[in-house]
């Protein structure tokens, strides 16, 4: 084939061109780490990340839901762990006064602490936990129990039974609170007829009878912890597959959209290699002609 | 008798090699010009006619009379022409096309960290954020900020696309100037080749510019041509005449009632449509009419199904004061779509509580940040997310289609332009040979006239009186 002046140039500029093209692009790619610059570059290849990049978000808001739930219920079981500890005090309390054998200033000095004891309890089923009452449902910006007069009268629930659920994934959503109603039920009113009694010289057994109260009270608080427990297991399970899921998606998301490394150096050494390759030849034979050779 | 002819031959021969000299020299000094075809001098022998019986010599006869360089010839293979133009109008429709939704990919910026769907992910987030803290204010300002971050880049995409448009549309009328440029050289070439070729020179350099302006009106748009006898080229553009003779018929852009907005291409004798098929022109229409139109219906559906289905759960819920009925977003496509100003001014009247009074209730921001696990799209077919997705994928196909097309077009156009090239380019060793060979004929040619003067000489005065 005929070569002429015009086509030689063309050739040479097109061929630098071309490899210098390459050479960016594997720049490129090297240089942000990514293989998919654009959608265009591989188009079912983008739609595959684009759907793995949106599975990571969302995992992450699952893990972010998961770790403040956590929180939210430990809080309401650190409160109910104490409440707990205060209601096994008083039923030793009322076991003594029961008994009959005490005089009216010790049953006295015994309705006081029973007294105090109301007080703390009231305080913990009124546990707040980042501006919300943990044990008023939906209730939230009202204290769960309204306690008045001082020594108590009457102490009564303010909240509601909802739910405070979340989605913990896909398929589930779960509560985080239990509503104080549920845990409390009568306790603070038997309490106070308890204190009552106390200072009012009620014969023993009318005492004894609290006793039964009592029991019911702590096997509700120990079932809403046993409940609360629960779902944190389940919280720090779902964390994990969580994190696992994350970790198989980041992978799957990086093998399809991340530059491998070391095969994208070699193919950029090769390219190199071709352009001094090139760029060696053109110099040498750009000065080659028959002119040089004629008289 | 016979010497004078023997001188008259090599002057013949002078003449001819200087001429095949100052064609290697034409050559050469357009050896880089585009468009340029070489030209050879044609050589034949002058041998007896069978005309002159009155001076007819045996011997002389069977020698000849010497060269004649009868013809400057361009050597250009037209067919090669032909199908070169037919690459052109297909590399200059890829091209346009490929420039024109390339950019598109570049407003939606995905796969990456800050792109649309990553905005679309913050957007569905803080949703559930507002369902762990529904009391929050800090929750809620945070679902207006990432609204808004979402609504302002839905909203930017698509003005950007629109404006995209109008600057397809503005190189749309650009194309109406350089097809006229064209189509008015070409004429007044034309004119110019009968002048010199019916006086029965060569127009070879003039035939060489209208090849090459009939080169880039194939990339313009769809072009047919044929030679006339008078040696003028007859030019229809589509199926309307666009150059005949020294005549060029000129194209107008004007507005198209049809495309609201938009200009189209007619001819100004008589406003009928220019129709192409390819080119540069049919690429930029199709980006303008079909591709940009067809993704901005994509993102305004997207806008407003997402607009539809949130302000409908949105308007059945409660807001911390007690709000209700309020829409989330106002607007009603990816042109205004926005958060509603009430809100943002007062989150707390986000509703984020199924019922009144229940500020601990997040259950209606639920149903809102579940809507993103919903078949919503494509007749209940695919998530939002799933739909951009296909959105992206889709327009990265087509991008990706177009590009390889361009470039294999341009592989074609290379290809026949190299084609061309081997048969019409310049080769300066070649022209430097040919020139060599027509010096060595020329000094032969002058030393056959010293040679005959020598013999005259001898003739003359050499012989006779001693």
């Amino acid at each position: 084939m005929r070569v002429s002046e015009l086509s030689r140039t063309t050739a040479r500029i097109g061929y630098l061109q071309t490899v210098t093209e390459r050479m960016d692009r594997i720049q490129q790619e090297l240089s942000t780490g990514h293989r998919i610059q654009r959608a265009s570059d591989d188009p079912a290849g983008a739609a595959l990340a684009l759907g793995h990049r949106e599975a990571i978000t969302y995992e992450a808001q699952m893990r972010r839901n998961l770790e403040s739930g956590v929180s939210f219920l430990n809080a309401s079981e650190a409160a109910l762990g104490s409440t707990t500890e205060a209601l096994q005090r008083i039923r030793e309390l009322t076991v003594q006064a029961s008994t009959g054998t005490l005089s009216q200033p010790d049953r006295t000095a015994i309705a006081e602490e029973v007294n105090q004891l109301i007080g703390q309890v009231a305080q913990l089923a009124n546990t707040n936990f980042g501006g919300a009452y943990v044990f008023s449902g939906h209730q939230s910006q009202a204290a769960a129990y309204l306690v008045t007069g001082n020594p108590p009268t009457s102490v009564a629930y303010q909240g509601d039974a909802g739910l405070r659920t979340r989605r913990i994934s896909k398929q589930d959503a779960v509560a985080v609170n239990v509503p104080g109603s549920t845990v409390f039920g009568s306790v603070f009113n038997d309490l106070i007829t308890l204190r009552d009694n106390l200072n009012n010289s009620v014969p023993g057994p009318t005492i004894a009878a609290s006793i039964t109260n009592l029991d019911a009270a702590l096997t509700r608080v120990l079932d809403a912890r046993a409940d609360l427990g629960a779902r944190a297991n389940r919280f720090d399970a779902a964390q994990r597959v969580s994190e696992l899921t994350d970790t198989s998606l980041q992978e799957l998301r990086a093998n399809i959209e991340d530059t491998d490394l070391p095969s994208t150096i070699v193919k950029f050494t090769a390219e190199q290699n071709a352009l001094q390759a090139a760029l060696g030849a053109i110099g040498r034979t750009s000065d080659m002609s028959l002119l040089n050779f004629l008289r | 008798m016979g010497l004078s002819i023997g001188l008259d031959t090599a002057v013949k021969a002078l003449r001819a090699h200087q001429l095949v000299v100052d064609a290697a020299s034409h050559n050469i000094a357009n050896a880089n010009t585009p468009g340029f075809s070489r030209q050879r001098v044609l050589l034949r022998p002058i041998g007896i006619d069978g005309s002159d019986h009155f001076g007819r010599d045996a011997l002389l006869g069977r020698v000849g009379f010497g060269v004649d360089a009868h013809d400057v010839n361009r050597v250009r293979d037209i067919f090669l022409d032909f199908q070169a133009r037919q690459g052109l109008g297909s590399r200059y429709f890829y091209s346009a096309y490929d420039s024109a939704v390339a950019k598109t990919e570049l407003t939606f910026n995905d796969p990456s960290d800050d792109g649309l769907s990553a905005l679309l992910g913050k957007f569905w987030n803080s949703w559930h954020d507002v369902v762990n803290d529904p009391e929050s204010s800090a929750s809620r300002t945070t679902l207006v900020n990432s609204t808004t971050t979402l609504t302002t880049r839905i909203q930017r995409a698509y003005s950007q696309l629109s404006s995209q448009r109008v600057d397809l549309n503005a190189e749309v009328s650009a194309v109406a100037d350089k097809i006229n440029q064209a189509a008015t050289q070409i004429a007044a070439i034309n004119f110019q080749v009968k002048q010199v070729e019916l006086s029965g020179d060569r127009a070879n350099d003039l035939r060489d510019r209208r090849d090459l302006l009939l080169d880039q009106l194939s990339g313009y748009a769809q072009i047919t041509y044929n030679e006339q006898p008078d040696k003028t080229v007859s030019i229809y553009l589509g199926d309307h005449e666009l150059v005949t003779g020294n005549t060029s018929r000129d194209v107008q852009a004007i507005a198209d009632p049809a495309n609201a907005g938009m200009n189209k291409l007619v001819f100004a004798v008589d406003t009928a449509d220019v129709s192409t098929t390819t080119g540069e022109l049919r690429g930029l229409l199709d980006g303008r009419d079909t591709a940009l139109p067809t993704l901005m219906g994509r993102l305004d559906q997207l806008a407003s199904s997402l607009i539809v289905t949130a302000n409908g759960v949105h308007s059945t819920g409660f807001g911390l004061d007690n709000s209700t009925g309020l829409a989330f977003f106002s607007g009603t496509g990816a042109a205004n779509i926005a958060i509603n100003a009430v809100l943002s001014a007062t989150p707390a009247k986000i509703a984020g509580a199924s019922g009144l009074g229940l500020p601990g209730d997040g259950s209606k921001a639920l149903q809102i940040a579940d809507l993103q696990l919903a078949n919503t799209m494509t007749a209940g077919t695919e998530t939002f997310d799933q739909y951009y997705g296909n959105m992206v994928s889709v327009l990265g196909a087509d991008v990706n289609r177009a590009k390889g097309a361009m470039e294999s077009s341009q592989l074609l156009v290379d290809h026949l332009d190299g084609l061309r090239q081997s048969v019409s380019g310049v080769n300066i060793d070649e022209e430097v040979t040919n020139m060599t060979a027509a010096q060595h004929a020329y000094n032969a040619a002058a030393k056959v006239i010293s040679t005959i003067d020598g013999m005259l000489d001898m003739l003359i005065n050499g012989m006779g009186v001693h």
